[in-house]
């Protein structure tokens, strides 16, 4: 089952792009079936302000908006393995 | 340098106000008159401006504390602000959002409301209240 995450994120900061990427990183390790899709809040505002997002950057995994900060590594990993194991 | 007196008329805020910016730590005075009496200079002036002009877009004190210590942060960059900016922004959306709920959810009731005319005991929308389960505002 595709396990879907959604990072919402605003432009502008350099340190954010490199978490991303290791995030990214980090999730396709945790799941097999991955969609991911980070999200310029400004261009998708109604959908953030849906999930609840209130400040940045935010995680939501399958429409469920689950860090409302950048989570460590170990963190995103956690959530990823339970949602997988709950998946499967 | 300007006594509290001055600095309220340059910025157009009370003096009582000026007093509670100070006592928040958002401005302080530069020094002190022979007298004793505090004496603030064009940085307060300029702060204060900026703290009123936030609150014009929707940033609380404690916000605009972070927003000035932001801007005397060497490395802090313009992203910093605009992030807070854009947090902001989704915070309004949110309650924009809330309340367009609440308004529609009153629509409802003053439409079931069909004869006002009726004694306050047979009124629909008291009734309505009263047996309604309130559902989490989005």
């Amino acid at each position: 089952m595709t396990v879907k995450i959604e990072l919402f994120y605003t432009p502008g900061c350099s340190e954010c792009v490199a978490a991303h990427a290791k995030l990214r990183a980090i999730a396709q390790e945790s799941v097999k079936d991955l969609e991911w899709r980070e999200l310029n809040v400004l261009d998708d505002l109604d959908y953030a302000v849906e999930l609840g997002v209130l400040s940045l950057p935010s995680i939501a995994v399958d429409g469920e908006l689950v860090f409302t900060s950048m989570p460590t590594a170990t963190q995103l990993r956690e959530v990823l393995i339970k949602r997988t194991g709950a998946n499967a | 340098m300007f006594t509290i007196g001055k600095l309220a008329s340059l910025t157009s805020v009370s003096n009582d106000t000026l007093r509670y910016y100070e006592q928040e730590g958002l401005i302080e005075p530069a020094g002190k008159s022979p007298a004793g009496y505090r004496l603030y200079d064009t940085d307060s002036a300029r702060r204060i401006r900026f703290i009123r002009h936030a609150q014009n877009c929707g940033f609380m004190l404690a916000e605009i504390r972070e927003l000035l210590a932001l801007r005397g942060r060497d490395k802090a960059c313009c992203g910093d602000v605009r992030t807070r900016a854009v947090e902001k922004k989704l915070q309004i959306e949110g309650k924009i959002r809330a309340m367009k709920a609440m308004s529609k959810a009153l629509d409802q009731l003053i439409g079931e409301c069909a004869n006002e005319g009726q004694p306050v005991n047979e009124c629909t929308i008291i009734a309505a209240l009263e047996r309604a389960v309130p559902t989490p505002v989005q």
